[in-house]
């Protein structure tokens, strides 16, 4: 083997001086800024020595999600002639193509002896098979034991995406150049580890930013910045689950004391770090000890919803990212794990739910699961067709929201009118009493929304045309039952 | 246990931080938690495990002074980092990193470009191998395309077949994505670390085997089986599952994947080269492949009758959730499943009903669902926390055991009542007709030479009501109900109207 060591010797001195090593060569000095959205900002300033005059300039190891039509290039003294960028990729078939016209070499091996013997032919064409002219006889390459040497590679064909830039330079020397571009495969969200102490009322929240790279390329020593926003999305549509879903989160309005670009927060990374291809990186961004916290548990029943076994309440987690009282701080989207300690001490994971970007002075409900000890069985019990005359008398508990009542329905228009008796049977076993929030959905129907409340157990509370809510309080180990009649025209 | 973990000061690369491994956890608890999606009667899948875990590790490092890169190897192969927890090092965390750039053939192939490797050439006629150095000159995306002595070529594309030989394995290629975390500490220090996340691919849940007494009575033995699909083991662990429905946002495995080396020629595609050869395993003893069953506790075989439970799960509440605890360290094994007693109660106060749910105004026929109902009190010789799961009810025929029915279990509180359906009747029939009067006729036979227990529930639209019935109608849970028990080989007959509500007044 010494002798094939030597020719190794002879290759690795073949190789150009850019030979790629583990750590990028090619990159400068990197700064990425990480949005939301699938999308980074690239700055990556490069010392070159330029030529006078027109140059060709290559600029290797850009990234290979890179948007070529978003690259700008900044230096002193340079005019852009033309950018390009090559991704036109070193394949088989692409060799063939472009060596038409050329000589190669192709070589026969005897399947007897082993031995090697060696022919010039000039490609012909390569269309849809390879025609060749060996001497004065023409033929086709088929794979029939002859393997083609070629003597050098096309100059365009490359093994990875490349950006080059034809410069003019007024004066020959070398310079800091600043490349500029966008690039897909870059993301980042938070995620957030709440350790929450039921008994104190308290959280610990710690938030952590994570972020990927998918791009195809690493960069190393880069300055990061992640900006909490996606610029560019704009038919976002509103998000209309959440706050349907648990009431209790509302929107702050303050300020929170971190670096800002226009409408979106920024969060730098402290130093400078490397970010890997294919690599998961998670900074930690923000710690708050002791922020109160309560749980509640919710319940929504549907409109005349008859259970025959109990439901699960879910159980929700509420604290608030104001200044004072809450954690004070801006959070960037994400997802929120809690914990809890067990018997043990030890924490354990119960459960998880993902945020919007949430403004400080926010109030926050998270759902974190549904309840094993707190239920509730909704029941209709009785539904009754009532008379005008019936519908007039429980007129006074027409509910009435914003101080407008509802389309009231005159009697000569209807004189049919329903009379609904439901019941919420909460159930507690637990050894310590509950506040169940019951919620009774679908009362808005239509274009005919006029509700009478005439009787209700527990003092309810009408969130909106659609919603009415009772606070139920069940005692340790025992039951609630709530009832409530509903006088509709449907 | 397992003697702490054995570290390594790895040979850093020159100018960068010293890099800590460590190999393994001293002291594991894995804490499992359900399939959110599975339902209480579907059977855990255990080639496609859907719950996920809580790994909380105890691990001793050597840290040095400064700025350093700590490796954890040994974590669960479904780990979600970004629910990695790492307390305990000395100056906190500095940032944490999975690096997902696996050693796979395609990886090694880009790695390697522009750099010499060996070229094995084998002749496929005659079988003579012969090796030249090539370098690499294209990228992994189309082709293996190689500089040999007499020029250019790409390989595979002749008589020859070509495989590339390696001389080292790339910096920076891990076997299996490998969380690492940056510290910094102000001396050289010896830290035990807390390391916790979760991961995917682990389930479990709870089977109850009944077995109904002469006396009316039941015994009750409820298991937890717990199942890993993880290619990880956790020897001696402390073990728990957690009951009660955890609310999880969507981040299912399955979305790191990692492209193939896929190589073309001029003339047709080509199989992609064997793979090389895995690297060397990490030292991970419980890495058994085949699965195993593991019963922990002495199962009880012929007879269901008593036989004493040497471990029994503890119960505890875990804020809104309930968490049963394994009380002596166990191993939960890689691709393995195991079952600890989970609960026996003897003396079960259960109730075997025949019930049939009937549409009012339809002529039918048929059969009665046979279930039994409890509640869940101390007075029924019940009063614990139930977990969802599957039920066996055994009978006893002559001396042995036989499976009487089989049916589920819902999440079932203290004090609850619960109806688990096991089986169809055979021997109880329900029958429905209208009279030309409008008046409805429900018979109920029975021809079993025991009497029975029935319930007719009678459902009808919301404005419907049931009148003039010949036995009491009682409502329940927001039906109306005919309960009434069948004498031996007997009969039992509801008549009934019913006022339809769009009749007007």
């Amino acid at each position: 083997m010494r002798k094939s060591t030597a020719v190794w010797l002879v290759l690795a001195t073949l190789t150009p001086a850019a030979a790629r090593a583990d750590a990028p060569a090619g990159q400068g000095d990197v700064a990425l800024t990480i949005y939301n959205n699938d999308l980074a900002l690239v700055q990556d300033t490069r010392e070159l020595a330029l030529p006078g005059g027109r140059s060709r300039q290559e600029f290797p190891e850009v990234s290979a999600a890179i948007r070529p039509e978003t690259v700008t290039l900044a230096g002193e003294g340079i005019g852009i002639v033309e950018q390009n960028f090559d991704y036109d990729l070193l394949t088989p078939a692409k060799l063939m193509d472009k060596a038409v016209g050329q000589t190669v070499t192709l070589v026969r091996t005897n399947p007897a002896t082993g031995a090697e013997t060696s022919e010039s032919a000039q490609i012909l064409a390569n269309n849809a098979g390879t025609v060749v002219r060996i001497g004065q006889r023409i033929e086709f390459l088929g794979g029939d034991g002859r393997r083609v040497m070629f003597s050098s590679l096309p100059p365009n064909l490359r093994a990875s995406p490349t950006l080059s830039v034809t410069l003019d330079t007024a004066r020959a020397g070398r310079r800091p150049l600043t490349l500029n571009y966008l690039s897909s495969g870059f993301g980042w969200h938070a995620d957030y580890v709440a350790l929450f102490d039921e008994r104190a009322g308290k959280l610990d929240l710690q938030g952590w930013v994570t972020l990927n790279n998918t791009s195809g390329t690493g960069f190393a020593n880069a300055k990061v910045v992640l900006v909490a926003g996606s610029p560019g999305a704009m038919n976002a549509a509103p998000n209309y689950g959440r706050a349907r879903l648990v009431p209790g989160n509302r929107m702050g309005t303050e300020s929170a004391n971190r670096e800002r670009l226009g409408d979106y927060y920024l969060y730098p990374l402290a130093g400078r770090t490397t970010v890997a291809n294919a690599q998961q990186k998670q900074v930690s961004f923000l710690s708050a000890n002791g922020v109160p916290a309560v749980k509640r548990y919710l319940f929504r029943a549907d409109w005349l919803e008859n259970e025959t076994e109990a439901r699960s309440a879910d159980t929700v987690l509420q604290f608030s990212s104001a200044k004072s009282g809450g954690l004070g701080d801006a959070l960037p989207a994400g997802a929120v794990r809690i914990y809890m300690r067990d018997a043990h001490g030890q924490p354990q994971f119960i459960g998880e739910n993902s945020i919007d970007h949430t403004p400080m002075g926010s109030v926050l409900a998270i759902k974190t699961g549904e309840a094993f000890d707190v239920k509730v069985q909704p029941n209709m019990e009785k539904r009754d067709r009532i008379t005008s005359d019936e519908w007039v008398r429980t007129e006074r508990w027409r509910i009435v929201i914003d101080g407008r009542p509802g389309a009231v329905i005159e009697r000569q228009d209807a004189k049919e009118f329903w009379r609904t008796t439901m019941s919420y049977t909460v159930t507690n076993a637990k050894p310590e009493p509950v506040k169940v929030e019951v919620v009774q959905r679908g009362l808005d129907r239509w274009w005919w929304y006029d509700l009478h409340v005439p009787s209700e157990s527990i003092k309810g509370e009408q969130r909106s045309a659609d919603e009415r809510a009772w606070l139920v309080d069940v005692p340790a180990n025992g039951q609630t039952k709530l009832t409530v009649q509903f006088d509709t025209r449907y | 246990m397992r003697p702490w973990a054995l570290l390594a000061l790895a040979a850093a690369p020159v100018g960068a931080e010293p890099v800590v491994t460590s190999d393994g956890p001293g002291k594991v608890a894995v804490t499992i938690y359900r399939a959110p999606e599975r339902r209480t009667d579907e059977a855990m899948d255990r080639d496609w495990l859907q719950g996920y875990a809580l790994v909380t590790e105890i691990r001793e490092v050597t840290l040095p002074a400064g700025r350093a890169t700590l490796r954890f190897e040994g974590v669960a192969a479904g780990m979600l980092p970004e629910s990695a927890l790492v307390n305990g090092l000395p100056a906190g965390v500095h940032e944490k990193n999975l690096d997902a750039e696996l050693l796979s053939p395609r990886n090694l192939y880009a790695r390697m470009w522009g750099r010499p490797v060996t070229l094995r050439r084998r002749n496929a006629r005659t079988g003579a191998v012969t090796e030249e150095p090539a370098v690499i000159r294209s990228g992994p995306d189309g082709a293996m395309i190689v500089q040999t002595r007499t020029g250019f070529e790409a390989t595979n594309c002749g008589p020859l077949r070509d495989d590339l030989v390696y001389p080292e394995v790339p910096e920076g290629l891990s076997a299996r994505p490998t969380l690492s975390v940056e510290t910094d500490s102000p001396m050289a220090v010896k830290a035990t670390v807390t390391l916790s996340y979760l991961a995917w691919g682990f389930d479990w849940q709870s089977n109850y085997v009944v077995h109904m007494r002469k006396d009316g009575r039941a015994d009750v033995l409820a298991w937890v089986t717990l199942a890993s699909s993880d290619s990880t083991g956790f020897v001696d662990a402390a073990a728990a599952v957690v009951g009660g429905k955890v609310n999880r946002e969507d981040s299912a495995p399955g979305d790191r994947w990692q492209d193939e080396l896929v190589l073309h020629c001029f003339y047709r595609p080509l199989p992609p080269p064997p793979v090389p050869p895995p690297p060397p395993q990490m030292a991970a003893p419980m890495a058994a492949m085949e699965e195993d069953i593991v019963v922990t506790a002495a199962r009880r075989k012929e007879s269901l009758s008593s036989a004493p439970l040497a471990v029994t799960a503890v119960e505890e509440g875990l804020g809104d959730l309930r968490l049963y605890r394994v009380p002596v360290p166990t191993t939960v094994a890689a691709h393995a499943q195991k079952q600890v007693a989970l609960l026996q109660l003897d003396g079960v106060k259960l109730q075997a009903v025949f019930r049939s749910e009937v549409w009012v105004r339809n002529a039918f026929e048929g059969n009665p669902t046979r279930l039994l109902r409890l509640h869940n009190r101390k007075s029924d010789g019940l009063g614990r926390a139930l977990p969802a799961g599957q039920v066996a009810v055994f009978e006893d025929f002559g001396v042995r055991p036989l499976l009487a029915g089989e049916g589920s279990l819902r999440d079932l509180a203290v004090d609850e009542e619960a109806d688990i359906p096991i089986g169809e009747a055979t021997q109880v029939t329900v029958t429905g007709e209208e009279s030309e009067d409008g008046e409805q006729k429900l018979t109920v036979r029975n021809a079993n030479p025991f009497a029975v227990r029935f319930e007719a529930a009678l459902m009808h639209d919301a404005d419907d009501r049931i009148e003039r019935a010949s036995a009491t109608i009682v409502r329940d849970k927001g039906q109306d109900l005919w309960r009434t028990p069948v004498p031996a080989n007997g009969t039992r007959v509801l008549r009934y109207r019913v006022h339809d509500g769009n009749d007007g007044h």
